[in-house]
């Protein structure tokens, strides 16, 4: 016999007719093979409640029921628990209904009276089977769409790589005589002219921007080329808020550390990972132009899937229960909407494009993340204000 | 200081920027500056005006700045005159990274400002 069957099947029936529910239950008592553990309800109400206390493997469903009619019975109990394999068991007969509800969530439409106890038991099993199936199919349709999304990014990345490198010695010596003439012009400069003084801060301030443009670029080229060594982790986190410390404290931020104690050195490029510290600090900064909190935090545990909230992190190599070391930044800002977490790693996409950004800082970052086989996720936080970016780091085997 | 300015070559095809580096270096009273704009020529100018130091450029046309390098290692009249790379193919980071030197070489990143500029030559003359 088929491991399958061994196996007592939790069976909701959810019935409105008394002398339905007996018949169901004798059924499933008499039947051929199979065993069941049964309960049973006659509203949608009971169903939720029965579902939050007790494991079900499928709910035999009548669609007219005490407190719900119809197929629109299927979609609030589908919406609710998606995962959950349904057979629906009903009196009504429609030519359609029995496809409609098999495109609504069900795995099988039963007429009553037109089957006996071995059609009702085959329909069960069959309907649990073709629900993993259904699950699997939807887990590797999703892990499909994460590597198609992937291959879009690197190859986005290998031709921005291309360009950037082309480019930057074309772009730098022009912009290396315009720092050389704006010092020269500075130092022969007579005081009191604070117009002319004005104009070539501007030029420098300028010329400088171009620069760290090119070096966002070259930077972005560059991200095959890591180096890694053992080193606390809290030390690129230090480096990278002493580095934005000016900006903080320019926008009147106050910065809380949580940092916990005994954390392993990690495997890691400190230069690279400095620069995902200083990206995700400046992020932060500049969703926070009137003041705020920046809480940056240190923990180390079992990973859960729960500890990350981007779909896109799927494909991601950290395995449940794995021990991970977590760098969290939180801000005090609006939050991100939904519409931009979708692109918010994309190169090129950016929210403070007028305030100089480029739209790569975030994808750099991930790229970091990737080569150091650990994770970053950005999200709003729950129960309050603002959004937290999250770094996830392998503890063992990095 | 007192002494003599020193004399400095720069080898670079960015005419621009190498006139840039003349009056800048000029202006300190401390430096004579030679432009060579011509790879080609750099041994030649080296060879004749005997510079204390020569910011050389990596990339240009015709002749790039690892084999003027080899040429003025060649000769026993340049061979000990101290050199420093001075490009825009390396990063900043990348500098710093490898504490100023690549390949046994001392590097500057362009654009860098002018008080690195006489800093490194200071620390090289």
């Amino acid at each position: 016999m088929n491991n399958e069957l061994k196996k007592t099947l939790q069976v909701l029936i959810v019935e409105n007719s008394d002398v339905d529910r007996a018949v169901l239950i004798n059924m499933l008592s008499k039947a051929p093979y199979g065993s069941f553990q049964i309960s049973a309800t006659d509203s949608l109400q009971e169903t939720f409640q029965l579902l939050k206390q007790t494991p079900v493997d499928i709910v035999l469903l009548d669609l007219n029921i005490k407190d719900s009619n119809g197929i629109d019975t299927l979609k609030r109990l589908h919406t609710r628990h998606p995962d959950l394999a349904v057979v629906v068991n009903t009196g009504e007969y429609q030519d359609d209904l029995g496809l409609k509800a098999v495109t609504m969530g069900a795995q099988d439409y039963l007429i009553k009276g037109m089957y006996k106890s071995y059609g009702l038991v085959k329909s069960l099993y069959y309907a649990i089977e073709r629900k993993k199936a259904e699950a699997e199919l939807r887990k590797a349709l999703e892990e499909l769409k994460e590597m198609q999304a992937h291959l879009i990014r690197a190859e986005k990345m290998n031709v921005v790589g291309g360009v950037a490198s082309g480019i930057a010695h074309e772009v730098k010596n022009p912009l290396a005589t315009i720092l050389y003439g704006v010092e020269y012009l500075n130092t022969v400069l007579t005081d009191g002219d604070e117009k002319i003084a004005l104009t070539l801060r501007s030029m420098k301030d300028a010329a400088h921007k171009a620069n760290s443009i090119i070096k966002d670029l070259l930077d972005f080229a560059s991200l095959s080329d890591i180096k890694k060594e053992f080193y606390p982790i809290e030390k690129p986190i230090e480096q990278g808020l002493i580095l934005t410390h000016h900006q903080c404290e320019k926008s009147q931020i106050k910065v809380i550390k949580q940092y916990a104690t005994n954390l392993p050195d990690l495997f890691i490029d400190k230069n690279r990972i400095e620069q995902v510290m200083v990206d995700l600090i400046l992020n932060a900064i500049a969703v926070m132009k009137n003041g705020g909190t920046l809480t940056v935090r240190t923990v180390r545990k079992n990973f859960e899937r729960s500890d990350i909230h981007s779909a896109s992190n799927l494909m991601d190599t950290v395995a449940i229960g794995e021990d991970v070391l977590i760098v969290d930044f939180e801000d005090s800002g609006n939050g991100i909407s939904d519409e931009f977490l979708e692109k918010i790693f994309d190169p090129f996409f950016t929210t403070h494009r007028a305030a100089g950004g480029v739209g790569l800082g975030l994808s750099i970052a991930r790229t970091i993340m990737d080569s150091h086989e650990g994770m970053i996720d950005l999200c709003n936080k729950d129960d309050q204000k603002g959004a937290r970016a999250r770094l996830i780091f392998k503890v063992k085997g990095m | 200081m007192g002494t003599e300015p020193k004399r400095i070559l720069i080898v670079d095809d960015e005419v621009g920027f190498t006139e840039m580096v003349k009056l800048n270096l000029e202006d300190t009273g401390r430096f004579f500056v030679r432009i060579e704009n011509d790879p080609t020529q750099a041994f030649e100018t080296a060879l004749g005006y005997r510079p204390h130091l020569i910011l050389l450029d990596i990339i240009m046309p015709e002749m790039e700045g690892p084999d003027v390098l080899v040429k003025l290692r060649n000769n026993e009249q340049t061979a000990k005159i101290p050199i420093i790379f001075l490009t825009a193919t390396v990063r900043k980071s990348e500098v710093y990274e490898e504490r100023g030197f690549i390949s046994g070489y001392p590097f500057l990143a362009k654009p860098c400002t002018v008080l690195e500029l006489i800093t490194a030559i200071d620390q090289n003359i």
